[in-house]
Parts: C-alpha cells; structure tokens; sequence
C-alpha cells in the first residue's frame, strides 16, 4: 500500500474498442469460466434447493413455523423484503441517476448492478407473497372484480406496495433489455457456434447501429432514467409507508422515507462493491473497473451511511420528545430488552465499520474494503429486522408483549434466497455481458483521442 | 459496372470522424443511413432525421397510464364497491395518487419500450446491410456509411466515397 494515486483513472491503459468487446464477448462466448465458478454456482444452487425446501414446509405448516405470533405478527418474512428491495435501489442508482449526471464511471459497473437490482427485486417479491400465510391468494391484491365483487383496499400502502414493486421490477427490467440489445448484436456478431448465434441473434432482434436507431434508443433511454429516478425513491418510499401507517410504537414516524430510501442505497452499495470486488479480479477487468469505481461506491456508501444514523438518532430523539411512555419504553427496549444485541451489532456495522471508509487507504485496499462491505450488508439486515419486530414487541399495552424468535425457517428461506440471488448472478455472468460492452467502447474511444 | 441495379454502396470508414466528416459532405442525399458500434451525437441530424416524437409518445403514456389507474380507482370507490365508514369521503385522492403516480410511470416507460422498438422497426431479424460483405457489428468493424445512388453511378458514387476517406466501400445487396 506504499504508493496510493491521487485519483484512480475510471479506465486504465488505452484499450481500443476491438480489443474492450473481445475481452468482454470472450467471458460469455468461450465459456470458460474458472473452475471455482462452477463450485460457487453450485453451491448457491444448493441453497436454491434449501429455498424449495423451506418454502415448501412453510406454505405445509403454516407462517407460525417462522416464528411470528401475536403481537410480533411481521418478521423476518418483512425485514428480508425491506433489505433485498433496498439492494435493488443500488443498481438503479448507479445506471439511471449517474447517466443523468453524465458521470462517465457508471460505464463499466451499470450493467452488472441492473442485473443485480433486477434479481433482488426478483428475491424481495417472494417475501411479503409468503407471509401471506395463504400464498396463492396473492392474485387477490390485484384489481380483478370476482363474484364477490371485492376490490383491493386502494387507501392501503400494502396495495400501494404490491404497485411500486410490479412497476419498478417492470420498468428495470425493460431498462435493462433496451440496454442489452446493442451488446447482443456484438455477441451476435462474434458468436462462432449456430446455437449461440440464434440464441443472441432473436435477443439482439436485428440490432444494426443504424444512426436513426441510436438517436432514439438515447432519446429513450435517457427518458427511461429520468423515470426511474423519482420511481426509486417512491418504492423505498411506499415500503417505509408500509411501517408508518401502522400504529405500533417505533413505527409511526415521519422520518421513515427518507431513511428508508438512504438506507437503501447505503445496503444496495454494500451488496455492489460485495459482487465488484470479487468480480473485477476473477474476471480480470481490474483495468475497466477500477479502483476508481470502488471509490466512489465507498464514498456515497458514506454519505448515505450517514443519513442511516442521522435517522436512528432521529429516531431516539422523537421517541424522547414525543412524550410518549409507549415511543419511549420501546426505544429503551431497544437498548437494553430482548433485541438488544441485534441493535448493538447493527450499530457497530453501520455506524462504527463505516467510520473507517474516510481513510482513502482503507479504500483503496480490497480485502478490507470487501469485509466492510459484507459487515455493512449485515448490519443492514439487522436494521431492518429490528425494526419490523422491536415496534410489535412491545406495544402499547404491556399486558401484550412478545417476541419473535428465529427459527430454522427464516435462516433457511433467507439463506435459500441468497442462493439464488448468487446463482442468478451467476447464469447472468455466464451468459450475458456483464459490462456494457457499446459505453465502454464509446468511453475508450474518447480516451484514446483525448 | 455502369449498369448496376443495385441501388446503395456501403463505406467503412476508419473512425466516427471521418464518418461524420462524410456524412456532411453527402448531406442532403435522400436514404442514408450510418452505421457505428455506439451512438454518435448529430449523426442522425446530418442524416437527414427529424427530431423524434418518442417522448411525445412517452408522455402520452404516462398521462394515460395515471389516468387509467385513477380512473379504475374512482369507478371501484364509487360505483362498484362504495363503502361509508363513519362518513369518509370515497375519493381520498391523496392515498390514490400514490398509485396514479406508479401507473404513470409504467405507463410512459411501456409507450417508451415498445414505442422504440416499433420506430426503429425492431425486432426485424434480417436487413440487406446484413449481407454487405465486411458488415459486422461486431467491434472492429468500422463505421458505415450507407448512400443510395441516386441518380450517379456506382463508380462516380464510388470514387466520392474513397475520397471522403471510405477505406472500403461495398455494394449493398438487394
């Protein structure tokens, strides 16, 4: 770590176009994945399966077998939503916000993190359909007049919920195509073997680089970030609403939004560098994702951080202020009753580990900074449990309290969805671009002449 | 050479540069079209396009995406199902903007998609660009330029694209 640059480059070397799509089509058109890829893939295959197996027992046995009863009737089916949801918001960030600031580091990490928010999406709408209880009434939220003629309770941040999430998993899915279509035409193009060359020539749906056909895809594009931007922060939004229009102490606060939506990229940035870092070397694309990538992403990863503990602050003093014995007994509970080594963790994740990310050495230094980020991923997964079970748990009337406690079933639906979040990483390295092959080879370009 | 059906010659050039370079010289000519592995800015502008209605069409979308949710809210409140709890206005438009707001954002971004893919005439699987020989989009593979003949002659039209700097210039296949 002696000679540290005074600002990474976002591209190091001068690799030109020809060179940038080989590299990158190679990754998916040769396919020969490390052999540890396969060991990985493997395993969180494997998790996939324990997701089956849970899943299955759960929707059998009933929502009990995860321990929420009354009056801690949300758990961790909740808290794992509010998280993978927030990891999603990342990868939005990174491709819709930065393209409209014109921040040209987004190039090489946008497609990746879309990937990454698409499949969290994918993971956090499981949550809320299995805590149903009777998932496959789940249809039930969607307005279709029946023979009762019922019709979902529109005032509800539930069916406001049910709406941002089908809408943003929508939207940054066809972000994400309109995206890919260019650099299917280039797999297309390289693509040696005829099943390749069907399989990318139908996706890439006769990409030809017209000029008239880029004009609009920017046009489009740039529109669909525009979108996207106000769509992000009203999906953290409405879940953070989720909370709040419930009565239960530790709930019913006006900072919510807010925090939820900072929380999220916080998390979201977490779960980037997690997947980057590791990335960037068994790839060897440390040249096209770079240390300067890796900064910036610890950088708003404080920024945001701190919002998150401006809003736990905020949370302890309104709690004071109200007046409340309920508010306040319950932010003590936090402190000292039955979660509180959860809330100690957490803070000590996301609060004290993230001091650490001022000092550019840490940085800058891979290993640490990949542990910071899997510590700040956790710390975050505790935020939000004990926030959806420290309101319920000790409510109002005292007469009333409980707790939720973990059981095999949450591990094992939470753990099943990581498998599979990881092993659809894994297809998608495996089988598309991982990096925008057409903005790194515009940015290369433009290097090259500068 | 002089009678050739064929109507347009594709030239490669070495860099978007000499492409644009190219293109301003021959602007005007009805047909043509360019070909580059990432957007060019103004390309299409010296080709002779006219600014998109897209976004027209993106908020044409979105209006009726927002209104169409709101709409099939206020026909459930107060038609189909009205329910009076302790007097409460049916149309509480605040609790129903929330989702007027998502259904106008999917809307605009479905106008947007599918509005893209059907202006550029996509997917349109094969094109005769495609058979031009040296063609690929595949990186590496230059920059083209597609002009129609016109009235000239493929070799009039043929020696204008050498010296605009077309390094290769091929005949498109009808």
């Amino acid at each position: 770590m002696a000679d540290i640059p005074e600002r990474p480059p976002v591209m190091r070397g001068h690799p030109g176009t020809r060179e940038i799509s080989g590299r990158i089509a190679s990754i998916v058109l040769k396919g020969q994945m490390p052999r540890f890829f396969w060991l990985a893939f493997l395993a969180a295959f494997l998790l996939v399966l324990v997701l089956f197996t849970t899943v299955a027992w759960l929707i059998t046995q009933g929502v009990g077998t995860y321990g929420i009863n009354i009056p801690v009737a949300w758990g961790t089916m909740l808290s794992n939503f509010v998280w993978w949801v927030g990891i999603g918001h990342a990868g939005t960030l990174i491709s819709a916000v930065l393209l409209l600031f014109r921040q040209d580091w987004r190039a090489s990490v946008n497609r990746f993190a879309e990937a990454m928010t698409l499949f969290a999406v994918a993971m956090a709408a499981l949550f809320p359909i299995l805590h149903l209880g009777r998932p496959w009434f789940f249809y039930w939220l969607l307005p279709l007049p029946n023979t009762h003629m019922h019709w979902p309770q529109w005032r509800s941040p539930l069916v406001w919920d049910f709406a941002a999430i089908a809408t943003y998993g929508t939207v940054s899915l066809l972000f994400w195509y309109i995206g890919l279509v260019p650099d299917l035409a280039v797999l297309r193009d390289r693509a040696k073997n005829r099943a390749a060359q069907l399989f990318y020539g139908i996706l890439a749906l006769g990409w030809r680089g017209s000029a008239f056909h880029w004009a609009r895809f920017d046009a489009v594009y740039y529109l669909l970030a525009v979108l996207a931007t106000p769509l992000v922060v009203s999906v953290h939004s409405i879940v953070s609403l989720d909370f709040t229009y419930g009565m239960a102490p530790g709930y019913h606060s006006t900072i919510f939004p807010p925090y939820f939506v900072a929380g999220a990229l916080y998390s979201g940035f977490a779960m980037v560098l997690t997947i980057a870092i590791p990335l960037r070397r068994l790839f060897r694309v440390e040249d096209l994702i770079t240390k300067r990538h890796i900064d910036n992403g610890a950088k708003i990863m404080i920024a945001a951080g701190l919002i998150v503990a401006y809003g736990y602050a905020a949370e302890f003093f309104f709690a004071w202020y109200s007046g409340n014995p309920a508010e306040r007994m319950m932010a003590w509970q936090r402190l000292v009753g039955p979660y509180a080594p959860f809330f100690w963790v957490m803070l000590a994740c996301n609060v004290g580990v993230l001091q650490l990310l001022w000092f550019r050495r840490v940085r800058l230094w891979m290993p640490a900074l990949f542990v910071i980020s899997l510590l700040i991923n956790l710390g975050m997964w505790l935020e939000r449990y004990v926030i959806v079970v420290t309101g319920p748990s000790t409510g109002f009337l005292p007469a009333a309290w409980g707790t939720q406690s973990l059981q095999w079933v949450d591990f094992g639906v939470f753990f099943g969805t990581l498998g599979a979040f990881f092993a659809l990483m894994f297809l998608f390295l495996r089988i598309l671009p991982a990096i925008t092959i057409f903005e790194v080879g515009e940015l290369a370009d433009e290097r090259r002449e500068a | 050479m002089t009678a050739d059906p064929r109507p347009a010659l594709m030239a490669a050039f070495p860099d978007e540069h000499a492409l644009c370079a190219a293109a301003r010289a021959l602007a005007g000519r009805p047909g043509m079209d360019a070909f580059t592995p990432y957007p060019v800015e103004g390309l299409a502008e010296t080709l002779g396009m006219r600014r998109t209605r897209l976004p027209l069409a993106m908020l044409a979308g979105g209006m009726a995406g927002a209104v169409f949710v709101y709409a099939l809210i206020l026909y459930s409140v107060t038609i189909a199902y009205p329910i009076n709890v302790g007097g409460r206005g049916l149309n509480a438009w605040p609790a129903y903007l929330m989702l007027a707001f998502e259904g106008g954002i999917l809307g605009a971004a479905l106008a947007g998609g599918f509005g893209l893919f059907r202006a550029n005439g996509l997917p349109q699987l094969h094109d005769p660009v495609f058979a031009t020989p040296g063609f690929t989009f595949a990186r590496g593979g230059g920059f083209w330029l597609l002009v129609p003949l016109g009235g000239d002659t493929a070799d009039a039209l043929r020696a204008r694209l050498t010296d605009l700097g077309g390094e290769r210039v091929e005949e498109v296949p009808q």
